[in-house]
């Protein structure tokens, strides 16, 4: 039985400008948010539009990612044929090979994909939320006649030389690539989101696999080379909400986004597009008599009994009488302890901030540094995390770090 | 092939007292009551048994049990989807003679075929009127190591006032105990006594192959109540054995006993007592976190996730998916799942049952003795 389209799903990124954070799991398992991580942008948007069937390429310690997955149930994912699958690299007969480039993650999975015998293949990263219904991309495709689509975003022009860049005629139809050009002959980037016909991109991952020379890299590789046998490869224009949380500020920033869903249009609140996740099962949070709670968003199991302003607390977070949090992002487990000040801030998974300690500080001037803590470090009492400062070992009493 | 990790299965009974709380039983049974801001009575119970490596479950329900059904749908978030044993739902079986059962006698009666083919050595059964976090393992130890026929749980303490308060209606019974000895030498029925008594909590151990006999006798004598008519005529002849449970109990006997009960968990102090131990599984809904706006004012008071807060929120407990508006003041509440408070409203002491609406402007308050009851779907 044939499927129409299947999806697959890039995971094996390091994420290495966010440091700490992605020290022990990867990316797309980064949480976000409140109570999800990164994937699960993803792997809902794929349900929601009618995908049932995705393949996960994992490389860079994938342990936490591939216990978050399981058997795909919190997404509806756990379907009889079809359903999410971890592909790791693996061991074959003619030896084994970590994946060389985004291409050749796909190409060592040809014989997966091939079990679906689908029509199209949709190319998904797993580092970016937004929420994006596939099928309406799908759709696109198909009414282009096209063998290759990719999702554009419309760039303000001064930012344009960081992005890929696509230039499209009046029919967006694809006539050139740029990556990263000094002088950009177009501003709509490429969100690194692709949809293939199969056979195409079967061919191509084969030429691409017989080339030496090639870095087996989709950006890189395999659309420099649709583009010279002018194929039919066609732009599609995306306006919601996307974000690469690539490095610390633009992921602080993307959690204080979901505080300001109005303006910033990533609403968790959409019960037509929900965003699922994988269910800790805490009792219902808990704030004292005075305790200060605004503009906030409070997870399961979180017992608040100081001053929290527009903050993103996830599971099981403890916040002690006197303790101030301002504009921080505390993931599950972490401790803040009482009179300690955290703010402007990425806090990772189970840390104690004993008493007071400073993390972080509000932007003054040119200066909007985001202080981050990796997980299950201990911040001793008094200590001074400066607002530029990735604390990636415990910090003694009275400690400073800038 | 012994369908758990460990020598019992469980049997609950989800529709026992519902008689105490008629509101809150309307649409449902006392087993899907919601409770604690996210969970359903059931929950508890339920969770226990799975941390106790109880692994085969049977919940022999008796009527109003859709809402339970949906709740706990194939057992899964109670690790209970098992290739060998599970989640097994026993309904009435529709037979012209049949009816409803009264008590817990007939309900066995009705699953004996069940009990008879099964392999475990012992059978754990308990009610779904309490809350607990109670560790099944330590109990059937204990049972096993003691020798004896039966072991039936208790707790000293006064007997719950919503029970002295009911017993006329004679459909209600509650038991006390003498215990000498860890043996339970006499079982009374709605006692009167004041102060603290042996209460039975009404959780089981017994094995398997004596139930089955004492069922079966029951069933052809027309016996309707396990205790009663079962237990209390053979009490010099069984070796039963008195549980004395000192960990934190909720038992729901009245609408102010649910009431009190949940408010009592705004207490960190038996917040703790109860969610210390092992977790407690509950049906996932998938919601966002809570979010509070700059105007929200809240104090002492535990929510759930999927609520949007906008206004003052005091001593209350708000389930799933609230929304309390701009300018609204909720005061020693109980929000169950999906309701709305609009704008501007003022409530006190009121329980409001699921999807409830309180339109913008609307006072309504009850007081601390009788807190106020809106059923579900209604608009104030």
């Amino acid at each position: 039985m044939a499927k129409e389209m299947i999806a697959m799903l890039l995971a094996g990124g390091q994420g290495s400008r966010l440091y700490t954070l992605t020290e022990k799991l990867a990316k797309p398992a980064v949480p976000f948010g409140g109570k999800y991580r990164i994937i699960d942008f993803p792997l809902s948007n794929c349900v929601n539009s009618g995908i049932d069937t995705v393949g996960i390429l994992t490389q860079y310690q994938p342990l936490v990612l591939n216990e978050y997955i399981g058997n795909g149930q919190p997404w509806d994912l756990d379907r009889l044929y079809g359903g999410v699958h971890v592909l790791p690299p693996y061991q074959k007969s003619s030896g084994s090979d970590w994946y060389k480039g985004t291409a050749n993650a796909i190409y060592q999975n040809i014989s997966f994909i091939e079990r679906y015998d689908p029509k199209y293949v949709i190319i998904l990263s797993g580092d970016q939320i937004c929420k994006q219904d596939y099928s309406d991309f799908l759709k696109f495709h198909k009414e282009k006649n096209a063998e290759f689509s990719v999702a554009v975003m419309e760039v303000p022009w001064e930012e344009a030389p960081r992005f890929g860049l696509m230039v499209a005629d009046e029919n967006d139809k694809i006539t050139e690539f740029q990556e990263k050009p000094k002088n950009p002959k177009s501003n709509l980037a490429s969100m690194g989101i692709y949809i293939f016909n199969w056979d195409i991109l079967k061919k191509y991952l084969e030429e691409d696999e017989a080339d030496p020379n090639s870095e087996n890299d989709f950006g890189n590789n395999i659309i420099p080379n649709l583009l010279r046998d002018n194929r039919q490869m066609y732009a599609y224009h995306f306006n919601g909400y996307w974000k690469d949380v690539g490095t610390i500020h633009s992921l602080w920033e993307a959690n204080m986004e979901v505080l300001d869903a109005e303006n910033s249009g990533i609403n968790l609140f959409d019960e037509s597009w929900k965003i699922y996740s994988r269910n800790v099962g805490m009792p219902g949070h808990k704030i004292s008599a005075g305790a200060v709670v605004e503009n906030s968003m409070v997870s399961d199991g979180c017992r608040i009994k100081g001053n929290v302003k527009h903050s993103i607390l996830f599971a099981g977070v403890k916040i002690e009488p006197n303790a101030v949090v301002e504009d921080a992002v505390i993931m599950g487990g972490t401790t803040i302890k009482s009179g300690a000040v955290v703010k402007h801030c990425i806090i990772a998974e189970n840390v104690t901030i004993c008493e007071n300690a400073v993390v972080g500080a509000m932007p003054s001037g040119e200066e909007d540094g985001v202080a981050t803590v990796g997980s299950d470090l201990f911040i001793g009492e008094n200590a001074v995390v400066g607002p530029n400062a990735i604390v990636k070992n415990n910090m003694k009493g009275g400690e400073e770090q800038w | 092939m012994v369908k758990s990790n460990t020598s019992a299965l469980g049997i609950i009974f989800p529709n026992s007292y519902d008689a105490m709380v008629p509101d809150l039983v309307n649409v449902r049974l006392m087993a899907s009551i919601p409770f604690a801001s996210r969970y359903r009575i059931i929950d508890f119970i339920l969770s226990s048994m799975t941390h106790s490596g109880i692994g085969n479950i049977s919940v022999v329900v008796n009527k109003n049990y859709h809402s339970l059904m949906d709740h706990l749908g194939s057992g899964r978030e109670w690790d209970l989807v098992r290739k060998n044993g599970g989640l097994h739902i026993f309904p009435p079986f529709a037979a012209k003679e049949a009816r409803p059962y009264i008590g817990r006698a007939s309900a066995l009666a009705n699953i004996l075929d069940f009990m008879r083919d099964e392999k475990e050595k012992y059978i754990i059964m308990s009610d779904t009127n309490i809350v607990v976090n109670f560790d099944f393992n330590d109990m059937l130890q204990k049972h096993i190591a003691s020798g004896a026929d039966m072991s039936i749980a208790y707790v000293q303490r006064p007997v719950p006032n919503g029970l002295i308060k009911a017993e006329n209606n004679g459909r209600c019974f509650y038991y006390t105990f003498d215990v000498e000895e860890d043996k339970i030498k006499k079982i009374y029925i709605n006692s009167k006594e004041d102060g603290v008594q042996n209460f039975s909590m009404n959780i089981f151990v017994v094995n398997r192959e004596l139930l089955v006999d004492l069922v079966n006798n029951a069933m052809l004598l027309g016996q309707e109540f396990f205790m009663r008519d079962v237990l209390i005529p053979q009490i010099n002849k069984l070796d039963i054995r008195g549980y004395k449970y000192e960990g934190y109990t909720a038992f729901i006997t009245d609408m102010k006993s649910y009431f009190d009960e949940n408010m009592k968990l705004l207490d960190d102090y038996n917040l703790d007592a109860l969610f210390s131990g092992s977790p407690v599984y509950t049906k996932i809904r998938g919601d966002h976190p809570t979010q509070y706006v700059d105007t929200a004012k809240v104090q002492n008071v535990m929510v759930a996730s999927g609520c949007i807060i906008e206004g003052q929120v005091e001593n209350s407990i708000i389930f799933r998916g609230v929304k309390i508006a701009k300018g609204a003041t909720v005061k020693n509440c109980i929000l169950m799942q999906d309701t709305v408070v609009e704008a501007g409203a003022n409530i006190e002491y009121l329980i409001t049952d699921k999807d409830v609406t309180i339109s913008a402007g609307k006072e309504m308050k009850g007081t601390d003795t009788f807190p106020v009851y809106i059923s579900k779907k209604q608009t104030v």
